[in-house]
Order: C-alpha cells, then structure tokens, then sequence
C-alpha cells in the first residue's frame, strides 16, 4: 500500500453559526494565527515526506473554516521546493469554478517541471457551497467539468497552438508554454462522491478513483461499480486506481487514540461541515436522476452523525498501532485499496509530528509489500 | 369558473397550460413556485379575460427543456406559444421571474402586446440594490423575504414535500430557475436598455414592502418604460396579486379593459 499524507488545512474554531461555508464571516479569520497554521501544516506535509509517505495531498475549498486551501497549486508550489522525493498530489483543481481552465494546464504543468515530474493532478467538480461561494452556475456544473478535463488534457498532450471551440470556454490559441515533464501527461485522479456517471468517466480514462470521507460499506460498493466499469472498458483495474482518504488516529493504546479522534472528528463532521442542505444541494448539480437516488438513500447530513457512527462504519481509523494495523487491514486486503490518503488527526501541531513518527514506525512498515512498485505507472492517463 | 388543464407542444417544446373564463385573451406568466397555481387573482381576470397560464418548462407539471438556457429563450418559446394558440395578440401580465420573461416578450415584440403589466418584475439591474440569493434561503427566511404577511405563503406553499416526487419536481423546477437565472442573478444586462423599446401601454404592479425588488426598483422600471404607469399597494411584499388579489385585480381589469385588442 502507498501512503499519502493529506492535510486539509482546516482554520479551527468553534462558533454557534449555522454554516461554516459560505455565510460564516471572515472577520473570524486571524492572519496572525493563520500564519502560524499554515507553516505548521506545511513543516508537517515536509515531516511526512522525511517519515517515508510516498506522496502529500492538497485541496481546494472555498470561503469556510472547514479547509483553509482556496488554491491548492499554492500549497502544492511551496512543496515542490521544500520535498524532493515524495509524489505531491494536487486532489484537486475545481474545474467548473475556473473561468479559465487553461490556467490549470498551466499551472500544473509548471508545478510538474518544477518538482521534476512528481505532480498528480486530480479533478473535481467542487461541493455544492462552492457554486454559492463562487457565483459558477450549479446546472453547468457537470459540463463544464466534462469541456474542462478535456481541454486540459488536449493542451497538455496535442502540440499547441490548436483552436479550441466548445460551450463554455473558447480559445483561439491554445499553446500552454511549459509543458508538463511527466509524458503524455501528469497522472489525473478523480476524487468523487461516487456518481455513476462520474464512475464510468473515470473507469474509461484510467483515472484512478479516490473515496473521501465515506462510509466503508459504500466504498466497497463503488469499488465494485467501478471494477467492473473498468472490465466493460476491456481491461482490468490495478489496486493503484482505487484509493481512499480517510483521517487515522494512532496513539500508544486505543483509549487516548478514541479520545483524541472523537474531538477531533466531532470538529470536522459537526463544526467544519457544517452547512444547511441548501448549501449542500445547489439546483441542478445533480441531475435528476442522481437527485432520486441520492434521496432514495441519503445519506445523513455530517452534524447528525455521532462518534460511534463515524468509528463504526469506517469514516475514520483510530486505536493503538495494533488496532489501526488491523483496521487498515480491511482497505488493503479486502477493498484492495492501492493508496490510502491520511491525515493524521493531532490535537496540536507538536501532537501532530508525534503521531506522524508513531504511524511511521508501528504501521506503515506492515504494508510495504509493493515498496518497488511505482503507483504512477499506467494508471491516470 | 371552469380551469381546463391541457398538455400542449410549443414548437417542441411539451408543456402543461391551463384556461378558464372568456374574452379577450390574457397570458399569464408566473413566477418561482408559481407554477400551475390558479388563484382568486385569476378567477377574478377569468371573469372578463380568457386566460391562459401556462406552466414554464422545468416547472410544476412542464418537464425541463434543455434548449432554454437564457431568460430570451423562454421569451421567444412564450411567442411561440401565442403563434401555436393562434392568438395575434393578447394582454400580457407576468409576476416577478414571470414579468421578467414578460418583459423581454415586450422588447422583442411589443406589437402583439395590448397591453403589459409587470407585478413586481425582476430581470433588471438597479443600482444600489443586490436582489436577496433566493436559493441560498431555508424556507423561513424565503417566506418572509417574499411576502408581508407570512400566513398568505401558503397559497404557494409546496404540495408535497414528502415523497421523492415531490421533492424530485421542487429540485427540478430550481435547477429551471438556476439555468438561466445564477449568474448574472434575476436580472439580464441587456434588458434595461432595450425597455425604451416597449410601445405597448404598460402597468407596473407593485408591493410597497416588496424586499425582492424594493420600489426604488420600481421607480426605475417606470422611468425606463415609455408612458408606463406604476400602482403600489399597502399590504404587501413581492406578490401583491397573491396578498391583495381584489385589489390588484381591479387594478389590472381597469388598466386592461380600456385597452382594445385591435389597435
């Protein structure tokens, strides 16, 4: 298994509003404090790398406490200096909330020269209070996404200047100058909520599919439709296509393991994601068929979820190395996840880098199998 | 009077429409959770009009047309519809995202226009005044965004929000709203230039505590508009024709009736 570091740069704090998206006002931000977190985040993202994980994560959020990362490629261009070895995993760029795609093209590409070819670049269509946050049409969404993806891989692979003629976005020249090392391209992930349109995409193209935040018994189930999309597709998926970010919590036993996770975690799902379902169901998102399954089987809002709900159905490992070994167990030989992308979920930033070298140790070495393997070969382009 | 609900393709484009009264014809444009409402506002217009209120696609019983994809499409599908009824020409009255429609109608083809009266339009830029992010309201804040007195929601209020049809067909009709309404937000910046275009007598219909689009939007409505008449009314928010139907309807009627069809 391949470990990936992630981080979502969250900006803690507790507040009584009724959103931490969107609404909730930013005079609640301290830059002084910000500062502080930022580099804290980033000397653990540099830790990570030192510790052996194979690749760091970054992300893009907008106007919320939740992830405090509005331009991933930033985070992701402080890295490529300060790392040498470690794959820096861009999960990902917003296509539809680009006005201009073609910057990401360029930047990606210029992040891939830069690190020396150790970008992976994901897309994603961005979360339902990103359209509020951004004004981009929600009903455009999935198309955008669809004419983006392909622009920027055409500028990345077809020999520019070539004319570029679609709904949304227009272009006479595009001639993106760098162009990225890795050929033909950076490897593309599409980190998603398990669509099925958005499963076949992804299945058709290679690219491999990374569950956030989900309950284990869905993950399996889109494993599934995503393995055999990939056999309608004629071939036959690697484990590196299918990969999962979850938050681990390691500590010395399960007790203080629980304690730290369960404060932790009830942060995240009840403070950080919090957001009225307004927010989460920006009009024509979803088509309307989606929209039918997803109430068919909705999931519950993250503020009704409970600790014990989280621990149990698999949004989140914690316990002593023995437990999270076992627990850990069930991606790698069960779900035969080829990557697991982490945080890991410290009280503090000092907390942070303890848990970091427990992890390295007691954990990461029992799944080293594939330490030769390269994850990048053959899969995302 | 007796409403008959019909299916009907407009170039196309399938719809459901309802009728009722007689008399010269009047088209109905309604606005958001509108659609297929009929109100004692259009129980008292049937009494002199025959009108007709059409359900926009993507609304209420119309399902969604993908072509329509600006606020000038379902102007031009609502002329297609005069053509389809065969009707030459018609009083047009249209409530708020249904005056907007309307009056892009009137920039477009004001000679098949009567008469037009908006009732409490959006659909253009005024400055100072940012319309409210509707889709971002839980219904509480919407309901007293929309109305002065909250109680007279409820003859708008969802038939069914239980069942995944129910809210299947809410979702589909914001996601209709959404495609031509988002961004730029209840308004096209090409409309307000183009109302110095309008030759049709027009009435503007207007709730003094609309916080939609407050009266100092109307004030500009009636300034752009040539000869356009403006009428307030003292009980109510958005929907002056759904808060105070008798009096806005007496209102409409006089305006409309001494209007002739035949110009």
């Amino acid at each position: 298994v391949k470990f990936y570091y992630f981080h979502l740069m969250p900006y803690r704090m507790e507040h009584d509003e009724p959103s931490s998206w969107v609404t909730l006002s930013n005079r609640n931000y301290d830059p002084a404090l910000g500062h502080v977190l930022y580099n804290q985040y980033l000397d653990q993202f540099e830790h990570a790398e030192r510790l052996g994980w194979d690749g760091l994560c970054v992300n893009e959020h907008h106007q919320n406490c939740y992830g405090t990362m509005p331009s991933p490629n930033i985070m992701a261009a402080t890295l490529a200096r300060r790392t040498t070895r470690a794959r820096l995993a861009v999960l990902g760029n917003g296509l539809p909330l680009r006005e201009n795609p073609l910057r990401i093209a360029e930047e990606i590409a210029m992040l891939d020269v830069v690190s020396g070819g150790r970008i992976i670049s994901g897309f994603v269509r961005g979360i339902g209070p990103e359209y509020f946050s951004t004004a981009v049409n929600p009903t455009h969404s999935r198309d955008r996404f669809l004419e983006a993806a392909d622009l920027i891989v055409r500028a990345w692979t077809e020999d520019g200047p070539f004319a570029f003629d679609g709904r949304f976005y227009r272009y006479p020249f595009v001639n993106p100058w760098p162009r990225p090392l890795q050929r033909p391209h950076p490897p593309i992930w599409c980190p998603s909520q398990g669509s099925t349109e958005t499963v076949d995409w992804a299945a058709q193209r290679r690219y491999p599919y990374l569950m956030v935040f989900t309950p284990i018994k869905r993950i399996a189930q889109i494993y599934g439709e995503y393995r055999e999309a990939c056999e309608r597709h004629g071939y036959k998926a690697s484990r590196y296509q299918l990969t999962v970010n979850l938050p681990i919590v390691v500590a010395e036993n399960d007790d203080k393991a629980r304690r730290i996770a369960r404060e932790n975690a009830l942060w995240v799902y009840h403070v950080g994601l919090r957001a009225p379902l307004t927010f989460w169901q920006p009009p024509g998102y979803l088509t309307e068929a989606s929209f039918r399954r997803a109430l068919a089987n909705r999931p519950k809002l993250p503020t009704e979820l409970t600790f014990e709900e989280l621990e149990d159905s698999g949004y989140i490992i914690c316990g002593s190395p023995a437990t999270v070994r076992d627990r850990l167990r069930i991606f790698a030989d069960e779900l035969q996840a080829g990557v697991v992308c982490s945080g890991l979920a410290a009280p503090s930033h000092e907390a942070a880098l303890d848990m970091m070298e427990l992890f390295a140790r007691e954990v990461m070495p029992h799944f080293r199998e594939d330490a030769g393997v390269d994850e990048t070969a053959g899969v995302g382009r | 009077v007796d409403v008959t609900q019909r299916d009907i393709v407009v170039r196309g484009t399938p719809i459901q429409s309802f009728s009722a009264g007689g008399g010269p014809p009047l088209l109905f444009l309604h606005g958001a959770g509108g659609a297929g409402r009929w109100l004692p506002f259009h129980e008292r217009l049937a009494a002199r009009f025959s009108v007709y209120l059409p359900t926009h696609p993507g609304h209420g019983g119309s399902p969604p047309a993908e072509w329509i994809e600006h606020i000038s499409d379902l102007a031009f599908h609502y002329l297609d519809f005069l053509d389809g009824q065969g009707l030459e020409r018609v009083h047009l009255v249209g409530s708020s995202f249904g005056g907007w429609i309307a009056a892009e109608m009137a920039t477009m083809a004001s000679h098949r226009l009567a008469s037009l009266v908006l009732i409490g339009p959006v659909g253009i830029k005024v400055e100072g005044w940012v319309y409210p992010f509707l889709f971002a309201l839980e219904l509480p804040e919407l309901v007293s965004t929309v109305f002065h007195d909250p109680m007279q929601a409820m003859a708008l209020a969802p038939r069914d929000m239980s069942s995944v049809d129910g809210l299947a067909e809410l979702y589909r009709e914001r996601a209709a709203l959404a495609r031509v309404s988002w961004n730029p937000y209840l308004y096209n910046p090409l409309l307000r230039r183009r109302l110095g275009r309008i030759t049709a007598p027009t009435l503007l219909c207007w709730g003094e505590h609309d916080r939609v689009a407050p009266l100092a939007c109307a004030q500009v409505w009636a300034k752009e508009i040539p000869g356009a008449t403006l009428t307030t009314f003292g009980a109510s928010g958005h929907l002056p024709h759904v808060e105070e139907p008798d009096a806005v309807a007496d209102t409409v009627i006089g305006f409309c009736a001494s209007r002739p069809l035949t110009a």
